[in-house]
């Protein structure tokens, strides 16, 4: 399993300054984690637009929060978190309940691996193709590396219902790569 | 997005940065959060006679704004008026504010039409900016009803009821082009 976050440490010293208020640390923090977190925005929206203003808001929100971060936890997996939240925000319907399974524990692994290579492009359009609540939890699980008990936290749903949207967006993912995605 | 192949899900790249430097907009964000954290907090007792010495400078910033936005005769006055601060230059104020706020509904009414004509997606967007000036107006607001005499804060309350004219003016005017 990769780890989502490998900036902890280096980030220690910057974090500690931003939270007395020096912005330039928090700009430093900014440029180490933007792409990130953009990354995930824009996987998760699929509209650079909405995830551009989801990347300010998160990054302004974490700026006010940073009085109530804990230095023990992973920075990046707090600033995920944020985005993630900014992005459920921003969607404000009812599709974050989508399709609600129990726990299948067979459905633990969160790695996908192919048959034979696939162009990045077109896996980046066959992800963004799957339904929202199987993109979240591939996008996180698959792509960022979080645990489902990570991910299920961050997309307020069960972890079974984890584990079911990324089996779900695993056998829709090889579908749609086979037929040639659209 | 390159043509790079890839064996696993997670060997796509993590990183994909912005299309453009978002830290701009981020660091304003900052600088008025940072001015809001300078005002020191008050006792709740103190509230009252704070919110209506911060209603008055509210009155003052906004007659100023409009005296800027407007560019009408009598911007002298007001602002002679204002920098007195007595009473009859708050009176005036007043007068400048109710003008400003009738302008400003009028704007509104525009706007409303003419986000009638957008696109949902473009029509949030939009509302999501507007929403955003505003919440920071009230922010800055709330700020001056701590510190009334925070000359930092009456200046971020004049620009941004100015920025918020202008994104107005600019919705309305705008055609079916990019806002």
């Amino acid at each position: 399993m990769t780890k989502p976050d490998t900036v902890v440490n280096f980030d220690v010293a910057l974090i500690e300054r931003a939270r007395r208020g020096d912005s330039n640390a928090f700009e430093r923090l900014y440029r180490e984690h933007v792409g990130r977190v953009h990354g995930l925005c824009l996987r998760m929206t699929r509209d650079p637009d909405a995830a551009a203003d989801c990347v300010q808001d998160a990054f302004i929100k974490a700026w006010k929060a940073l009085p109530r971060f804990e230095a023990r936890a992973s920075f990046s997996t707090w600033l995920h978190r944020i985005a993630v939240n900014t992005v459920l925000e921003r969607r404000r319907g009812p599709s974050r309940a989508e399709v609600l399974v129990e726990d299948p524990g067979e459905y633990e692994e969160t790695t996908i691996v192919f048959d034979s290579p696939v162009e990045e492009e077109e896996l980046e359009a066959a992800i963004e193709s799957l339904p929202q609540g199987a993109r979240d939890a591939l996008v996180l699980c698959g792509v960022y590396g979080y645990e489902h008990q990570e991910a299920a936290s961050m997309l307020g749903i069960a972890v079974g219902t984890c584990k079911a949207q990324l089996h779900r967006a695993r056998g829709l993912l090889k579908d749609r790569l086979e037929r040639g995605v659209r | 997005m390159t043509t790079r192949r890839v064996k696993r899900i997670d060997e796509l790249a993590r990183d994909i940065p912005p299309a453009r430097d978002l830290w701009p907009a981020i660091a304003q964000a900052i600088q008025v959060d940072l001015s809001m954290k300078a005002v020191p907090a008050r006792r709740r007792v103190g509230w009252m006679p704070a919110l209506g010495l911060a209603a008055s400078v509210a009155l003052v910033a906004l007659g100023v704004l409009i005296g800027r936005y407007v560019g009408t005769q009598g911007t002298d006055q007001l602002a002679n008026n204002t920098q007195q601060g007595g009473e009859a230059g708050m009176v005036k104020a007043s007068l400048r504010d109710a003008e400003y706020r009738k302008q400003r509904d009028q704007l509104l009414v525009e706007v409303q039409a003419r986000l009638d004509t957008m696109s949902p997606a473009e029509r949030e967007k939009v509302g999501a900016s507007l929403a955003t000036l505003k919440r920071s107006i009230q922010e800055i607001e709330a700020a001056l009803g701590r510190d009334p005499a925070n000359a930092l804060l009456q200046d971020l309350l004049v620009s941004s009821c100015q920025e918020e004219m202008r994104a107005l003016t600019a919705v309305r005017d705008s055609g079916h082009q990019e806002i």
